[in-house]
């Protein structure tokens, strides 16, 4: 039996066949018993969710409208601000650290009746791509608890697809949210850069970060993009654009639909199972009326380079916020500059401070035209290759994860190895553009996504192909065994 | 770009952060091939290219200069999360010790 969606709950409150207060009482049960073994939450907020159940099951009792998200649990990235909580992005410099109101996705969140049910685990300060740097605990990919759930969305993936959660919400940069989805067999997607606010989310790299969410059907990622989404005065950088509806997926198919095959997202050394099944979706997507169109995207293979400027860069200047003076544990007792370096030294874990080295040295006087500078440029080339390509396709296609989950430990101490599993999904947030990950097959046990990228402001597009191709196929209804 | 030098010690002192003793070995060794990899980059001829700094085509954002008032529970939220207080101040170690 498949896992409830979201709609499905949403519609058992609304229609009197279950309580809000049960639904989240069975919620909590269900992740006291499954996530001994997964480790995907940090906390769960208990009282609270309680308490907002209570409060939709008496707007029922009284007769009232119920807004579109009543009763349904959402699991939150530990890097989105919920008052009154930690909020330590998985950073050890943060973990005292409690927020003081909520992201504006978390306000939307509740405004439409969704129950905030707790934190997910996440790298640290979201840099990594398995979960593995968490300053509290490793996260296990519930299917198989011996490998990685992908990161640095690890917990948010991983709580979904343990059926813990229907839905979960969490940050993508470069590809953490699409990555764990495909190493996870959920279903993720990253918006278009600027469709859904950043207001209260722990900034890592500003010109690449965007929230997205994480489901088992298409049909319940685009409810919750429905909620989250849209301008807010709190976020300069979020734009009100093409606003979808889970409704407008009925009847979604490939009729019609030019679908861009690009050859970079192929490439030698990606595991041959993942290539596979891959072809085969395309194979089913033009059974289904997709016209399929060869194209190339040559710039592509400089994205994975341009990021890992681009990201420290920006993750460098976002993080030197924390000294110790404004948050986290104070060295004290000590000159200034030494408080500092020992504050910093100790809060931060090793991935983050190989990223702040690489990118304080980026930005170091000198290097600045040589290598920031430069990065945007091939980011701007990249990009109108971008813009060329969807006048001729609707959308492309091809692998979210160039393999599929990894055994824990294994890409630990190499750090390119880590960086290359980012490989096909930075190159959207290089250029804004919105990408989802879909379950595509399986291989020895374990999910293997299929990746759709669109235009910008075409998340609709890429919703709709995603929604056809679930449509035609039942991998999205498998549930891990946890081996 | 293709001998990179990476005084670590140096971009340490830069990013205010101490490195422990391992951090410092495995640095010196990881951060100058991982900017070898990323200066790949110097392949492309961007001779052409103007470098946009922002992805999203976005004209000034302007709101009009109005002070609002902070919601007085967040604030003593905000201040209370700071890890020094002293009579709803912020209070911050001397310049000079």
């Amino acid at each position: 039996m498949a896992y409830k969606t979201a709609i499905e709950i949403r519609d058992a409150v609304a229609s009197g066949e279950a309580t809000a207060v049960e639904v989240v009482t069975e919620t909590l049960a269900r992740i006291k018993d499954r996530d001994e073994k997964i480790g995907a939450f940090l906390e769960t907020f208990d009282e609270e969710a309680l308490e907002a159940a209570k409060r939709i099951d008496e707007m029922k009792a009284a007769g009232e409208s119920l807004p579109r998200l009543a009763g349904v649990p959402v699991a939150v990235k530990d890097n989105m601000l919920v008052k009154g909580h930690i909020a330590s992005a998985c950073s050890g410099i943060l973990a005292e650290h409690v927020a003081a109101y909520d992201a504006t996705v978390v306000t939307r969140l509740r405004e439409a009746g969704a129950v905030i049910i707790g934190r997910t685990n996440m790298d640290d300060a979201a840099m990594g791509s398995s979960t593995e740097t968490s300053y509290w605990q490793k996260t296990k990919n519930p299917w198989d608890v011996t490998r990685v759930p992908g990161g640095s969305s690890g917990g948010p993936a991983a709580a979904v697809a343990s059926g813990m959660v229907p839905l979960s919400l969490g940050s993508d940069t470069g590809g953490s949210v699409r990555q764990p989805a495909s190493l996870c067999g959920v279903v993720g997607m990253k918006p278009t850069y600027g469709k859904v606010s950043r207001y209260g989310l722990i900034a890592m790299a500003s010109s690449l970060d965007q929230i997205g969410p994480f489901a088992t059907t298409v049909e319940d990622a685009t409810l919750l993009l429905e909620v989250i989404e849209g301008a807010d005065p709190m976020d300069a950088t979020s734009v009100d654009a093409d606003v979808m509806t889970h409704e407008g997926l009925v009847g979604a198919s490939f009729e019609g639909l030019r679908v861009g095959v690009p050859k970079e997202y192929f490439i030698d050394g990606m595991d041959p199972a993942v290539e596979k099944a891959v072809r085969e979706a395309i194979d089913l997507m033009k059974e289904n009326g997709a016209e399929i169109v060869d194209i190339s995207i040559p710039l592509t293979e400089y994205a994975l380079p341009a990021y890992y400027i681009i990201q420290p860069a920006e993750a460098s200047s976002n993080v030197a916020r924390y000294d110790g003076i404004r948050y986290g544990k104070r060295a004290e007792g000590l000159p200034l500059l030494d408080s500092y370096r020992k504050a910093r030294g100790e809060g931060f874990g090793t991935e983050v401070k190989r990223r702040i080295m690489l990118g304080t040295y980026i930005l170091s006087a000198g290097y600045y035209d040589a290598f920031y500078k430069k990065s945007l440029a091939v980011r701007s080339a990249l990009m109108d290759e971008m813009k060329s390509t969807f006048k001729d396709v609707d959308v492309i296609v091809g692998p979210t994860s160039p393999s599929v989950a990894w055994p824990l430990g294994e890409k630990f101490d190499d750090p390119i190895a880590m960086y290359l599993a980012d490989i096909f999904t930075c190159p959207a947030n290089i250029t804004g553009n919105p990408g989802i990950s879909v379950p595509c097959g399986m291989s020895d046990g374990l999910p293997i996504g299929l990746q759709f990228i669109g235009g910008h402001f075409k998340d609709a597009k890429i919703l709709q192909a995603a929604a056809a191709y679930q449509s035609l196929t039942d991998w999205h209804t498998k549930e891990p065994g946890t081996k | 770009m293709s001998n990179i030098e990476f005084d670590v010690d140096k971009v340490a002192a830069l990013a205010r952060m101490d490195l422990t003793d391992k951090e410092r070995e495995e640095f010196s060794k990881q951060l100058p091939s991982i900017m070898a990899y990323v200066s790949k980059l110097s392949e492309v001829d961007t001779s052409n290219v103007d470098p946009k700094a922002y992805i999203i085509e976005q004209e000034n954002v302007f709101r009009a200069d109005e002070v609002t008032d902070c919601d007085p529970d967040v604030r003593k939220s905000i201040i209370t999360a700071f890890p020094n207080q002293k009579g709803g101040a912020l209070e911050v170690p001397g310049i000079f010790l």
